[in-house]
């Protein structure tokens, strides 16, 4: 079966090598490799019946001598995956010898091989990159990309609870990579890998639906990646196991079925535009992780792309990169505030345009007037990032928000409209996966015809009373979320 | 913490205030401490009714104009807490924000007794925005308050904002915690002060009205978590309870420095102290408290406590702080001249007894003039709510 950017994939852990790897690690057992083992049988493949996964990911060369037993121990269970429709990428990873492990996937029908670095010209079989985000090739010709760095979403444990300079929680979430993803290569099938975290307690159900949930919600595809724990007592037919696995299967058909809504585009008054490499990956990647979490809806926008990206709609631009835009791009962006838009750019920036306008003192940009609208540049060349996407809002001003989330402290959301714009969602992630004490309620500047939460906890979609405020827009009241919801909303 | 107490707490909490030879200053503080006129309001809603009512408790109380003609006016009012945690659906102005039709009302009676002008100011939570980008992200109309008179202005106190120093202001008779405080200019930049606050509780200190109010006034950059270790920040980081609450850190050491560096450590212990030190060194001449709707059980919401959004339908005046919270908490339904030990201060000294020691006003119902609708026809129990609330829960569970 050919693989698609529809592919749903699993990371299907199994046979010699995958023991190989794993038997020097601390807390290898050996009922866990004998797990790995009967995760051969192709019989396990039974659990993926009437589920959306449809593309493993198996450990297929590593340089080690259980490379050849391995791709020799996976036949069967690759010729019955692939009668029932099921695709198979292998992991070539480490000292492998490439060549002959390529040569080995194509003899076995693998329809991909994922692996570091550049994909060889000659493969003869479709490579994916799978690298960091920050070092991923977002050009390669792979019609799918694998970020290999992903995190486990959530509150992380480790930290200070009390949160941190943004008032809320901290929260762990893929989201700012996905974004970046999204406008490094578009049109792509992403996918993301991050494992379950050890830890002495089974993984509830509800951490995997936010795991699904966290990467789905930008439109990408977590590489599903169960423990130990779990896939032992799916072996065992273990009914809290079946139970778990329903319900990550759940949480993946109802992505499929609201499939729609990755093709919006995310809305908001802010655009960043950054290349999103080198140097500058670490800021921009920071910049956007910290937004969702002052309430900043924002746009991303990749810096090749830029010159001929629409800036209809936007309030302003943060042009994040120490390296000065091309003329073309400057001259766009220098047009754009001369219109009434508000640019954001380093301290870099050369020969500011514009005389100083009066401004807070504390704020990290000098700010000057530009036709109609205002250029801000940064008064430090390392200024602390949260208190420049703090200042970017104070700047923007809060005047023309659009949308207003109350009661949810560890959500994040983003909103999305279709090419048209007749239709919009507001995704919400729960990343406690608690539902706060008063159910999370959002302001909405511009009502429209129909608001109606979906969300897998639901039974069916509920729909959403408006409720106008005396200063103009409405508010709509959301029932408790543990997990994941999405406001629909129509005109 | 009682093991922490000094001897001249444990007279204070057994409220023998009077009889303390060994502490003449408190003694003579007390004895000394102002009478004042508190008014009381009937208005159940945020409607036209909320400028008429003020105006005529202003009138029970005197008159603005002998107050604020010609003058500058300060205007501290109510955003404290996490501005996106509301209780249930009902808007921070609705429990635990001063409202602003209230803010607009008294703004608007200010300029028409001739304040040349007027400062509305607050520092709200761990924020350098303007109060206009916090009004905003409330979905207020800022507008409606900076057109309610002429020269009103905006400030957010939390940090140096428009002045160029910090403004010392020093606690008469040494302090209790503080010698004093480095505040922002607006706060020394006045003719009349005045609290407008919220008829509310509070977790650590049992109440928070128009004397806790002005703990609020404190700039961030000194006091809070994230403040300078010598000199101010020049940003507003964190909350003040790593100095304030619990003294896990010191003030910017450019600030007026602790005491006592044995003090204890205790929420229950400092903030009635900080609050009444405050209130001595920046006096209040006019107290108002918006208790026309608010929350019970905290002054913020925390989520799992027994809170509810209420709507006493009250509005409290006074010329003295201490006196108009000894009436609000008489409307509450608590004793004003209670002691650590019992409801609302079950964890905490009486700041109201505290204020009263350092000679600002007068907490005995007895001792000061209630004019306007009596306290028996405005009580609203907060306990009873309180009350009610864990009954269901309890019903439920």
């Amino acid at each position: 079966m050919a693989l698609s950017t529809e592919s749903n994939p699993m990371r299907w852990p199994a046979g010699p090598l995958e023991i190989a790897l794993r038997e020097k690690t601390k807390g290898f057992t050996a009922e866990k490799a004998e797990v790995l083992r009967n995760w051969l049988d192709p019989a396990t493949l039974g659990i993926l019946q009437g589920t959306p996964v449809n593309c493993l990911a198996v450990s297929w060369a590593s340089g080690l001598a259980a490379d050849a037993d391995q791709q020799k121990a996976l036949k069967p269970l690759i010729e019955r995956g692939r009668q029932a429709g099921i695709s198979f990428v292998g992991l070539i990873e480490g000292e492998a010898n490439k060549p002959a492990a390529l040569a080995a996937a194509r003899a076995a029908g693998l329809s991909a091989v994922a692996m570091e670095g550049k994909a060889p010209a000659d493969a003869g079989i479709p490579v994916i990159p799978r690298d960091a985000a920050a070092q991923m090739s977002w050009g390669a010709a792979s019609r799918v990309l694998s970020i290999s760095d992903g995190i486990w979403p959530g509150i992380p444990q480790d930290v200070n609870q009390a949160g941190g300079p943004t008032n809320l929680p901290w929260v762990d979430s893929n989201g700012a990579v996905l974004r970046i993803a999204r406008a490094m290569a578009p049109g792509k099938g992403v996918w993301i890998e991050f494992d379950p975290p050890q830890q002495a307690t089974a993984l509830t159900a509800d951490a995997y639906m936010l795991a699904v949930a966290d990467p789905a919600s930008y439109g990408a595809r977590w590489v599903v990646s169960l423990d130990d724990g779990l896939r032992a007592d799916l072996t065992a037919k273990k009914q809290p196991a079946l139970d778990t696995w329903k319900k990550i299967a759940g949480m993946m058909a109802f992505f499929q079925e609201h499939k729609e809504a990755s093709t919006y585009e995310a809305m908001g008054p802010l655009a960043v535009i950054s290349n999103f490499a080198g140097d500058d990956w670490q800021r921009g990647e920071e910049a956007i992780n910290l937004l969702p979490r002052i309430r900043q809806p924002f746009r991303v926008i990749a810096r090749s792309r830029a010159a001929g990206a629409s800036f209809d709609g936007l309030q302003a631009i943060y042009y994040l990169d120490p390296e000065a835009p091309s003329a073309a791009l400057r001259e766009k962006l220098i047009a754009f505030a001369k219109d009434g838009g508000i640019l954001f750019v380093p301290s870099k920036w050369p020969n500011p345009e514009g005389p100083p306008a009066k401004a807070e003192p504390y704020l990290l940009f000098n700010v000057h007037t530009l036709g109609k609208g205002r250029l801000a540049v940064c008064k430090e060349e390392q200024p602390d990032v949260y208190d420049s996407v703090a200042d970017i809002q104070n700047i923007i001003s809060h005047r023309n928000d659009q949308l207003r989330l109350y009661n949810a402290p560890s959500m994040n959301f983003f909103y999305q409209t279709s090419a048209q714009g007749g239709k919009g969602v507001i995704q919400l992630l729960n990343y406690s996966r608690r539902p706060a004490s008063d159910g999370p309620l959002f302001y909405v500047k511009q009502p429209h015809r129909l608001a109606r939460l979906v969300s897998p906890e639901l039974a069916s979609p509920t729909e959403l009373h408006w409720d106008p405020q005396e200063a103009g827009g409405s508010e709509l009241s959301l029932p408790k979320i543990s997990v994941y919801g999405a406001v629909e909303l129509e005109n | 913490m009682k093991d922490e107490l000094t001897r001249r707490e444990m007279l204070l909490g057994a409220g023998a205030l009077l009889t303390l030879p060994a502490f003449p200053a408190w003694g003579r503080a007390a004895v000394t401490a102002p009478t004042a006129r508190v008014s009381v309001g009937r208005c159940m809603s945020y409607g036209p009714e909320v400028v008429p009512t003020l105006a005529t408790m202003f009138d029970q109380l005197g008159g603005l104009d002998r107050l604020v003609r010609g003058k500058t006016v300060a205007v501290k009012i109510n955003m404290i807490g996490v501005r996106s945690q509301r209780l249930g659906t009902a808007p921070m102005e609705e429990t635990f924000w001063t409202n602003p039709v209230v803010i607009g009302g008294v703004v608007h009676l200010l300029g028409k007794a001739g304040a040349c002008r007027i400062r509305v100011v607050e520092g709200p939570w761990s924020s350098a925005e303007t109060l206009e980008e916090v009004m905003y992200s409330m979905n207020w109309k800022p507008q409606d308050i900076l057109s309610a008179a002429d020269n009103v202005e905006f400030e957010n106190t939390n940090y140096l904002g428009r002045g160029k120093t910090y403004s010392r202001l020093m606690v008469p008779g040494g302090g209790l915690i503080y010698p004093g405080y480095d505040l922002n200019h607006s706060y020394a930049d006045c003719d009349v002060f005045v609290s407008l606050a919220k008829l509310k509780e509070h977790a650590a200190t049992g109440v928070t009205l128009s004397m806790k109010n002005v703990y609020g006034s404190t700039p961030i950059t000194i006091y809070g978590e994230g403040a300078g270790v010598d000199e101010p920040s020049i940003r507003p980081h964190g909350g003040r309870g790593g100095v304030f609450h619990f003294a896990r850190r010191m003030p910017s050491k450019s600030a007026p420095q602790q005491i006592d560096m044995s003090l204890p450590k205790d929420a229950g212990y400092r903030i009635p102290r900080i609050v009444a030190e405050l209130c001595s060194a920046r006096p209040v001449h006019l107290a108002i408290i918006d208790g026309v709707k608010s929350a019970t059980g905290a002054e913020t919401n925390y989520g799992g406590r027994p809170q509810a959004a209420i709507n006493p339908g009250v509005l409290i005046a006074g010329t003295n702080c201490v006196a108009t919270d000894a009436v609000a908490m008489a409307v509450m339904g608590y004793d004003p001249m209670v002691v650590r030990g019992t409801a609302p201060f079950a964890s905490s000294d009486s700041m109201l007894q505290l204020g009263e020691s350092l000679g600002i006003g007068m907490r005995e119902m007895s001792r000061n003039e209630v004019v306007g609708v009596p306290v028996s026809q405005v009580v609203f129990s907060y306990s009873a709510v309180r009350d009610k609330i864990l009954a269901a829960a309890a019903k439920k569970a």
